[in-house]
């Protein structure tokens, strides 16, 4: 076939292109472009999905995980504080009671998931890539406010379409520890206390009542604890395991992985620290 | 079996004692209470009753909620009507305590007019007229009935439907949000002529694990079993999440 | 008056609004549960539409690679397209890298193929059983869920019980907890029934058995 080619001789191309496209396979465009997803052939108002996920008899159709959480995320003294919960909901049954909602992207960076699970897992995995390669490219580590605006640059491009996530983007770069929320809108700011999800107003109330920015490490992980331990009993959509990161010069360490209720039985006894 | 739930509380009462109204004050805010179906998970909760060899149980969880938000985690939705006379009232806070006390005003003068105890299957035709006096404009509740007849002893549990509709199995009904899950539980747990111990055990498991896979409903469950002699009722540690 | 209303010409009507609905819940359900050295993943054998059985014997485990079975359920006109897809790429897979693709592999690629349709998604509720990822979870997925996964919580986690660990997997114990919780699921749900088909997964090889279950 070369040959003839290399002649100019075309008398089996056509045959062969025939050939060719019968065993395509079906094509997945994310794997070669991450940031290409398929578009349905309809409007782009009917993109979002949940709108037309109804079945044939009109009954809508459950889709969607992990509506409800709360994720918190705070600056101090001694770098940054994640704590998040662990529930994933699909209505108001409970799918699973111990997801992993800190996103581990680099040894110091990590981000928070809150709204759409799937929509949370794909973008962060995106946004670890291309930190990586970052960091191959320019010899040295991404900063916090570089990562956190690949992410936001990503998601808004897909803006409308029914995405749906609220992201706290933690590190440690040249600057010190930085935090910054990121949302499916496209809004990313930096702030040194951010709290994301349907429990996020209880965690709040906690947070911003105990928060100083001259804390101990110890008093900074009771505290996030703390908040989201008050967010699992008061928010019917958050709850099971409540896990703290800190974020230092070293990178992030694991700090804790606690049952709420455990939690809720010794801060019932009058524990003020769990550790 | 060995019990493995945790208790918090046990109490033991003589069934023939005291049985005046309980007093009881909630703090209700008006929401904007959009008639839709979801209006029967408005507030959380859920009932389970099941029968045992001449003794039934019935059980609730402890949550008052408004949608995603808990408001309390008291708040009991079985009451005694009776000796051996227990109703689950799940479904829309406000009408949960309407009916209560509507159903109890009807037991009052039903037992003055008659000279007698009310008798479950009685209290269940009692219910099926209250409920479908409001045929088109229901009370969102779904009541359980659990109790042992004052004649014969006979174990006696029941479920009704929003307007009515009663339905009367010969092992165990559920109610409430969870009430798929609970099916679950109780399907592959519930057995023949168990005894008042293993009836708790069996009870409490069903419903603990059924509303730890429900939002809406947990944060804590009272059991109650009922014997010819005695009324056991057991107050379980929960999840609170 | 009547025949009037009816002679009326279209511009005079209200528009009329179709609702595209791509979408069907065929039913099904499947249960995995993982041990130290096997893993067991089961499915019942009934596809619904509305009150309609389609198949009585209808297999929801699909077998991707020599380790790896995948069950699925939901819109089966999806679970289809879905597993033909999956199947060309694992195929792709084992010419390209001379190996069987690991279990852990298939799942990343899954949920990435999964997410290339975001805004027209496959309507199909997987799980993914496997040798490599020996965890000690078990999963239940599809019509009757909510039935089913309590009870696994409470028997396999032993969640809620005082003072107790959870039991050591064996095999006889996972095949008596998915009978008895397929056997609950039929009862009430009428989307499952018929039969069930239990794999079973080990160094050795695979088996397969087939249970009966209530056909009403």
């Amino acid at each position: 076939m070369a040959l003839e080619s290399l002649h100019g001789v075309e008398r089996y191309q056509h045959k062969w292109n025939e050939v060719q496209e019968e065993a395509a396979l079906p094509e997945i465009g994310n794997f070669t472009n991450q940031y290409q997803l398929m578009m349905p052939p309809l409007p782009k108002a009917e993109c979002q999905v949940g709108e037309y996920l109804v079945d044939e008899t009109g009954r809508k159709m459950k889709l969607n995980y992990a509506h409800g959480t709360t994720t918190l995320g705070f600056k101090f003294k001694g770098g940054a504080v994640l704590a998040v919960d662990s529930r994933a909901t699909s209505g108001q049954y409970i799918g699973s009671g111990n997801v992993r909602k800190i996103i581990e992207i680099s040894p110091y960076l990590l981000g928070t998931m809150a709204g759409g699970a799937a929509d949370c897992t794909y973008w962060n995995r995106v946004l670890a890539k291309q930190c990586r390669i970052y960091e191959l490219r320019n010899r040295e580590r991404i900063s916090v406010a570089a990562a956190s605006k690949l992410l936001a640059n990503m998601v808004y491009q897909y803006k409308g379409y029914g995405l749906s996530m609220g992201v706290m983007v933690a590190g440690w770069d040249k600057k010190g520890a930085g935090l910054y929320y990121v949302d499916s809108d496209g809004n990313r700011m930096p702030g040194n206390v951010f709290s994301v999800g349907s429990g996020s107003l209880y965690a709040y109330g906690v947070l911003d009542s105990g928060y100083r920015w001259d804390m101990t490490d110890e008093e900074a992980y009771e505290l996030g604890r703390r908040a989201i331990y008050h967010a699992t009993h008061r928010d019917a959509y958050s709850g099971g395991i409540v896990r703290v990161y800190h974020i230092k010069e070293g990178g992030w360490v694991r700090i804790s992985e606690q049952d709420s209720k455990d939690l809720h039985y010794a801060y019932a006894e009058g524990k003020t620290t769990t550790q | 079996m060995q019990s493995r739930m945790v208790e918090l509380e046990t109490r033991n009462q003589d069934p023939q004692g005291d049985h005046g109204p309980q007093e009881r004050n909630y703090i209700l805010s008006l929401h904007d209470v959009l008639m839709k179906k979801s209006i029967l998970n408005y507030n959380g909760g859920c009932v389970v009753a099941m029968k045992g060899k001449n003794c039934v149980a019935i059980a609730c969880d402890l949550r008052f909620g408004v949608q995603a938000q808990t408001i309390s985690t008291d708040f009991k939705r079985v009451f005694e009507l009776g000796p051996h006379l227990y109703i689950g009232l799940p479904g829309l806070a406000t009408d949960t305590q309407t009916v209560l006390q509507r159903l109890q005003f009807r037991i009052k003068m039903y037992e003055m007019r008659e000279g007698r105890r009310l008798k479950p299957h009685t209290l269940m035709a009692m219910m099926q007229n209250l409920l479908y006096e409001r045929r088109f404009g229901p009370y969102f509740v779904e009541p359980v009935i659990a109790g042992l007849d004052p004649n014969t002893k006979e174990p006696y549990i029941c479920a009704l439907d929003l307007i009515g509709c009663a339905c009367e199995p010969a092992d165990f009904v559920v109610s409430g949000t969870c009430s798929e899950s609970l099916y679950g539980m109780c399907e592959t747990t519930w057995q023949e002529d168990m005894e008042p111990e293993d009836l708790f055990e069996c009870i409490s498991q069903s419903l603990v694990n059924a509303f730890d896979r429900d939002a809406l409903s947990g944060w804590g469950a009272v059991v109650h079993i009922i014997e010819q002699d005695k009324v056991t009722t057991r107050t379980l540690k929960c999840r609170q999440d | 008056m009547a025949v009037e209303m009816a002679m009326e010409p279209d511009y005079m009507r209200d528009p009329r609004k179709h609702h595209f609905s791509p979408y069907m819940e065929n039913g099904g359900t499947s249960i995995a549960i993982a041990g130290d050295d096997f893993v067991m993943i089961a499915s019942d054998t009934r596809l619904t539409r509305g009150f309609n059985i389609l198949s009585r014997n209808q297999e929801k485990v699909l077998r991707l690679t020599p380790h790896t079975m995948m069950a699925s359920s939901g819109c089966w006109a999806d679970v289809l397209t879905l597993s033909k897809v999956l199947q060309d790429r694992i195929t792709m897979y084992s010419h390209e890298h001379n190996e069987s693709m690991p279990t852990t592999a298939v799942a990343q690629m899954l949920s990435t193929m999964l997410y290339w349709r975001r805004f027209f998604p496959y309507y199909v509720a997987n799980i993914l059983a496997g040798l490599d990822e020996q965890g000690k979870g078990v999963v239940a997925t599809g019509a009757s869920v909510a039935q089913i996964q309590p009870l696994l919580d409470n028997q396999v986690a032993a969640l809620n019980m005082k003072g107790a660990t959870p039991p050591k997997m064996t095999k006889d114990l996972a095949r008596q907890l998915i009978h008895d919780a397929f056997i609950s699921a039929a009862e009430r749900d009428i989307n499952t029934g018929d039969g069930i088909i239990i794999h079973t997964i080990t160094k050795e090889g695979k088996t397969e058995e087939m249970v009966k279950l209530r056909r009403d």
